[in-house]
């Protein structure tokens, strides 16, 4: 009974084989840098302090995995909250500075200058004006998310495929409707270009702020065991930064392929 | 139904002055279904944007029912050459979509529209999206979408051209089969005298640079039709070799 069945599963679920290939890749990516990583500490035979292996870094992770963990979740609170700011503020301004010409005009260079200015300055003077808590964290994510996101927003707001525009030209749509029913579902495949983008820069962003006033966080877990010479603990750190980075960018895929799915093929 | 009288058309460009039509006058009446057929350049596809509204004629003058044409509006139809469908919306609410701008009532519009989808063999496609559907079977949904409001007047700007030479011979067999059931006022405009001849009643031949009216071919042959071995193809291969001689030879231009 169970052997006749197992091919006919397999047809019905997705095939085993494809599954392999599209999964294989990025595995064997991970396993090779871990074991070059690992060859380069054991071949020239680097000290601890300087470049732990690979085998210190997962014991320093498991020892110390409860502190960790509350650090990730400190981080990873300012990086979403942070990052649904930037998402709340940047899609409306987006909305305006399409909406007319002037606005665009009068908008862009300021937020453009606000992009250029260097986010690791700013994040001093945030913990003057706003203090120790997770506020400036949390705005210094928002500062670093806000751009792409408007940028790509009113790019795909202003780039409606033509047809489309005809189209609502000869059904009389009003303003309104053009652009419930036309402008803004169009722009939404760009909406996630800038989402991804922001996205792996939120989590650079909230370490950054971590870096200055924080008593806690993956950022500031970095800086205490480096100055600890726990260098061990701090790439263990990192390598939770890398995951969260990693996992929060293919969940936006994933949410994208979900409510999008039409996005590449038309 | 459709009246143009003296119509022309400047185009302003950079480079001067471009005259696409030049005192074109058409009447079309009710019930009727004309083609439009001439060269790339004559203007064909202007002149139907103008009976739509979606611009207007540098002079003359154009009326739909009785009202002259101001913009866009509720009782003319338009179908574009590309299916121009929403790609997030299902085919069910694409074709609902002018229904939904003129906030007509929503149970009569689905039960048309599942109607519109029935008669044109989408029947059980209407909750698939726009990209699971071959070109042929998109332009059937437009269709559909142009013909939900009930428009008086159906415009069809080479509605067929982009498809696949055995899809269009389908569309244009089908066209005809809707048009015998319905019978709409349709203003087609196409480069193809073998779509022209299948369908119209009569087909209004421009001549490009600056597009004039040429010749108007009254095809008095029985619905329906076809190209094939069937008891029309003398009549029509006679019409298509007629159409073909008139779009092939240049006309002096007269100044």
């Amino acid at each position: 009974m169970t052997v006749a069945e197992t091919p006919r599963a397999r047809r019905a679920g997705p095939r085993p084989d494809a599954r392999w290939t599209q999964h294989l890749p990025p595995v064997l990516g991970v396993v090779a840098a871990v074991a070059l990583w690992w060859a380069i500490t054991v071949v020239f035979d680097v000290e601890s302090f300087i470049l732990p292996s690979p085998i210190e870094v997962g014991r320093a992770m498991t020892e110390q995995s409860g502190y960790l963990w509350d650090n990730t979740l400190v981080t990873l609170a300012e990086t979403l909250l942070g990052f649904g700011l930037a998402i709340a503020v940047g899609v409306p301004l987006a909305l305006i500075v399409t909406a007319s010409r002037m606005l665009e005009r009068t908008v862009y260079p300021l937020l453009l200058m606000l992009n250029a200015v260097p986010k690791v300055a700013v994040a001093p003077l945030l913990v003057v004006w706003m203090g120790f808590g997770q506020f400036p964290k949390v705005f210094l994510v928002f500062l670093v998310c806000f751009f792409p996101i408007v940028i790509s927003t009113a790019a795909g707001l202003s780039s409606t495929p033509a047809d489309l525009v005809e189209l609502g030209r000869s059904l009389r749509t009003n303003w309104w409707q053009t652009f419930r029913m036309i402008r803004m579902p169009a722009a939404v495949p760009q909406l996630f270009v800038g989402l991804k983008l922001a996205i792996t820069l939120a989590v650079i962003g909230a370490v950054i702020a971590e870096f200055v006033g924080a008593t806690e966080g993956l950022g500031y877990a970095i800086v205490a065991s480096g100055a600890s010479a726990d260098t061990a603990l701090a790439f263990g750190a990192m390598i939770l930064l890398g995951v969260m980075s990693v996992v929060l960018f293919y969940l936006l895929e994933a949410i994208e392929r979900f409510f999008v799915p039409w996005a590449d093929r038309s | 139904m459709i009246g143009i009288s003296n119509v022309s058309q400047i185009y302003r460009t950079r480079g001067g002055d471009v005259e696409a039509l030049r005192e074109v006058s058409l009447d079309v009446v009710d019930g009727e279904f004309v083609a439009i057929v001439g060269r790339s350049g004559c203007g064909k596809s202007s002149l139907l944007r103008l009976v739509a509204g979606l611009q207007t004629a540098t002079s003359g003058e154009i009326t739909v029912a009785g009202t002259p044409v101001r913009g866009p509006r509720r009782d003319v139809g338009f179908m574009f050459q590309r299916p121009a469908l929403l790609p997030w919306r299902s085919v069910l609410d694409n074709v609902l979509l002018p229904t939904e701008v003129f906030r007509l009532d929503k149970r009569d519009s689905r039960a048309r529209a599942h109607e519109l989808l029935d008669l044109v063999g989408l029947n059980g496609f209407d909750k698939r999206l726009p990209h699971e559907l071959s070109g042929g079977m998109q332009q059937r949904v437009s269709l559909c979408r142009a013909l939900i409001q009930q428009p008086r007047v159906l415009l069809m700007d080479e509605p067929f051209s982009a498809l696949d030479a055995l899809t269009r011979a389908d569309l244009t067999v089908e066209l005809q089969r809707l048009q015998m059931k319905q019978a709409s006022t349709v203003l087609f405009v196409t480069h193809s005298v073998d779509e022209a001849v299948l369908l119209a009643d009569r087909v209004v031949v421009l001549s490009p640079r600056p597009g004039r009216l040429r010749e108007i071919v009254q095809i008095d042959v029985e619905r329906p039709r076809s190209l094939g071995h069937d008891g029309h193809s003398a009549e029509l291969g006679e019409l298509r070799a007629r159409l073909h001689d008139l779009l092939m030879t240049p006309e002096e231009v007269t100044r």
